[in-house]
């Protein structure tokens, strides 16, 4: 056999013949969709229905039980214009996300710069200060309650041995939402991993680079360390103005909105105004301008983060 | 013979292991035959789905009275669920009614026959009565169980056992400041004088001890000779001179000791500040005079029986109204579109004594509970109780008056309640507002809240 035969013989000629592509594509793409279909069955009916529910209820006065009753934008006039409680709540949670975002990415970013250093048992460190971050929230809340007792609480304890008299933490109106943005550092320890992930990806040649010509620790941090922590730093203020907003758990088992309606967070009313007041339909309204909100503010970072956000290119 | 050894003891093995497997089935098919023929007492029942809000040391009296109401039955079972209020039971019970699947009867005691009654998700339990029954109800049901079940001239829920505050008090401790436990002030402004000579303060000027800390505006305004509802024109009220001079009255209280300073006691006491269970502060000596609901007797003869204490009616000031406060209650509700509302209302008339008040009686015994109305507080079992707990016989008389009064019954009385409990907090527990500025605040607030229903078309 020569070489001509011998490759004649090795044609697709001598092959079955091969299904069109295009048929092999629709058969791959039909695989894959029945691999997703559990999930697009649970998102249409467990999300993307209530979703889409929720807007037009948002236009009705709905109690659950009844039928919903079309109202137009009463809800959202009601809301807007006379509703003082709302636009307390949303103060309030906004004064929350304000301090309490950048705090803890100040934090996080500051307890992974300390745990990235190459110390004996530096992995029981990492481990200590990211085992609160997994404590749920309920029991959270419920040991700080004792913490921050003003009578017998360890805070106020610890004052004390320096001669300050504690204030009432969680009972007084100066100092509840401080609280609970003091309690909100315990669970740094989550996005303090990522930063810690986010530093061991920034080139050592970097360093090496800077060092060389006579970079000292501080200059290396600004100048490399945080300019390449930035698209952690990004998608961590993204993740945490979004957690901010939907702040609930912690001033539902500690302070039910008090005192005087200081830690009366946005998610929280509506909440109370769902279930407790049965306003099903004004409650949809606030989620949806909640969900606005969020939107918009988003959408700012997104567009500002061009100056601010370094890929390392 | 060697090289079969293995052969034969598989056989053997095997042989054994089918017998036990066969035993074992026999023995369990057997077993469950028996256990079946046991539990079958009764003939086939129709299931009475029970939801309630207890736990503890409660729970354990629920399933008591459930499990003698199974047994007294031939048509019915109560199956009874434990939700606990904060895992979300109104939640859960709404969501059964919008679902088409609630329970067949649900105890309650929150503000919420008014909301609930006013959209029509419960069965109006007078509709289950004859006219002859409904009539004797009304005659013969205290006014705070009738105030606290009927909305709008409707009666939604059947009260198995009313809450009312009295004062809690240690007779040694008034004893060593030099005050008579046998002669109990009279009047508010003499019990306010007796606190005052039992506070104790450590070296630096704190309370270390208070002789009384009175709280609860809904009480007071009542007790003064005002309220937050005018039954005959169906309004509410607010900043009324005798309500102002109720509030004025606490908040005076606190400022003398200095609020920040009542605040930090109060809040060394428990984490909650509502001391619902048993860290009750009173029972640590505290407080020597605690105003306090009746439930506290069961749970001072359960964790403190060596505790030696008595109760008295909180007494008006001069010129306000005797035995005037504030009452609520646990309830039990039939919810719309129950499956089995006959047998739900048999387990409610069972429980609430309205079946026969003998068994009721030994129910509030039972729980430390206040009757619905004197058949049942006159029963043997419940006499029973008065003789071994005669603290109990203040809250008795106490139920009997027709100036206990609930939250009004409007329909978003949950709100108002927890607006009542702002208001008080503002000019009492901080002095943020002067008592006149507090319940004018209250009163724009519920306006707002008026006229937010209004253009959103809620029918009032």
């Amino acid at each position: 056999m020569d070489v001509l035969t011998r490759a004649e013989s090795q044609s697709p000629r001598n092959y079955p013949i091969q299904p069109p592509r295009r048929s092999l594509r629709f058969r791959q793409a039909l695989i894959g969709f029945v691999f997703v279909l559990p999930w697009i069955t649970g998102f249409c009916i467990l999300t993307l229905f209530p979703l889409i529910a929720s807007i037009l209820l948002s236009f009705t006065r709905y109690d659950i039980v009844s039928k919903p009753v079309w109202v137009g934008l009463a809800n959202y006039r009601e809301l807007l214009l006379s509703d003082p409680v709302f636009w307390n709540s949303l103060k309030v949670t906004i004064k929350y996300a304000l301090v309490a975002v950048p705090l803890g990415i100040m934090t996080g970013v500051g307890l992974a710069l300390l745990l990235n250093s190459n110390i004996r048992g530096i992995s029981i460190y990492r481990t200590i200060f990211y085992l609160p971050s997994i404590v749920p929230v309920v029991a959270t809340s419920v040991v700080f309650m004792w913490i921050l007792n003003p009578q017998i609480g360890l805070v106020n304890t610890i004052l004390k041995q320096f001669g300050i008299q504690g204030p009432a933490w969680l009972g007084d109106v100066r100092w509840s939402l401080w609280s609970l943005i003091f309690m909100s550092l315990w669970g740094v320890g989550g996005s303090m991993i990522i930063y810690l992930a986010g530093l061991k990806d920034i080139p050592l040649e970097l360093y090496e680079a800077a060092m060389v010509d006579g970079a000292g620790l501080w200059r290396r941090t600004i100048h490399i360390t945080l300019p390449m922590l930035t698209p952690v730093i990004f998608f961590n203020l993204i993740m945490g103005i979004i957690h901010a907003f939907q702040y609930f758990a912690q001033a539902f088992i500690m302070t039910q909105g008090g005192p005087q309606d200081s830690t009366n967070f946005y998610a929280l009313y509506l909440f109370n105004r769902a279930w407790s007041y049965l306003d099903m339909g004004y409650a949809c309204a606030m989620a949806w301008i909640l969900f606005a909100m969020v939107m918009v503010i988003t959408l700012l970072i997104f567009r500002s983060h061009t100056s601010w956000v370094h890929y390392g290119e | 013979m060697v090289n079969n050894m293995p052969a034969a003891l598989h056989e053997i093995t095997k042989r054994i292991m089918a017998n036990v497997v066969l035993i074992g089935l026999a023995s369990a098919v057997l077993t469950l035959a028996a256990c079946g023929s046991s539990s079958q007492r009764h003939p086939p029942r129709k299931q009475i789905r029970f939801w309630h809000m207890w736990t503890a040391e409660w729970k354990v009296v629920i399933d008591r009275y459930v499990k003698n109401f199974n047994n007294s039955q031939d048509e019915y079972e109560v199956v009874a669920l434990s939700i606990p209020a904060s895992g979300g039971a109104n939640t859960k019970f709404l969501l059964g009614v919008a679902g088409g699947d609630p329970p067949d009867v649900m105890a309650q005691w929150n503000q919420i026959i008014p909301a609930w009654g006013s959209k029509g998700l419960l069965v109006p339990l007078d509709s289950l009565m004859t006219a002859e029954e409904w009539k004797q109800y009304q005659k013969t049901t205290y006014p705070i169980a009738q105030k606290i079940g009927t909305f709008r001239g409707h009666l939604y829920g059947v009260t198995t056992g009313v809450n009312a505050w009295a004062c809690y008090y240690h007779p040694r401790q008034l004893r060593e400041a030099g005050l008579d436990p046998d002669h109990f002030p009279n009047t508010l402004e003499q019990l306010t004088q007796w606190a005052e000579r039992l506070n104790r303060f450590d070296k630096q000027g704190h309370l270390t001890h208070m002789g009384f800390l009175p709280t609860t505006l809904q009480m007071f305004v009542n007790l003064y000779g005002g309220g937050f509802w005018d039954a005959q024109e169906q309004q509410l009220l607010f900043a009324t001179p005798k309500n102002v001079d109720a509030l004025d009255y606490l908040t005076q209280y606190h400022r003398k000791y200095g609020f920040d300073e009542v605040l930090r006691f109060t809040s060394g006491l428990s984490t909650t500040g509502s001391s619902s269970g048993t860290d009750w502060p009173f029972i640590s000596g505290a407080f020597s005079i605690a105003l306090d609901g009746q439930w506290r007797v069961k749970q001072l003869a359960d964790v403190a029986p060596d505790v030696e204490y008595r109760v008295a009616p909180l007494p008006a000031p001069a010129a306000g109204r005797e035995k005037g406060g504030y009452g609520s209650g646990n309830f039990m509700i039939i919810p719309k579109g129950a499956k089995q509302v006959q047998g739900a209302w048999k387990f409610i008339r069972y429980v609430s004594g309205l079946q026969d008040p003998e068994v009721a009686g030994e129910i509030c015994s039972w729980g430390g509970w206040l009757p619905l109305n004197d058949y049942v507080a006159n029963s043997k079992k419940f006499q029973e109780y008065l003789a071994k707990n005669p603290a109990f016989r203040t809250f008795v008389d106490i139920v009997h008056s027709p100036n206990i009064e609930p939250i009004p019954p409007v329909p978003f009385q949950d709100y108002l309640y927890t607006r009542i409990a702002a208001c008080e907090d503002a000019a009492v527990v901080r002095g943020m507002l002067s008592p006149k500025q507090a319940l004018e605040r209250l009163e724009d607030e519920m306006n707002r809240e008026i006229k937010r229903r209004k253009a959103l078309g809620y029918e009032e």
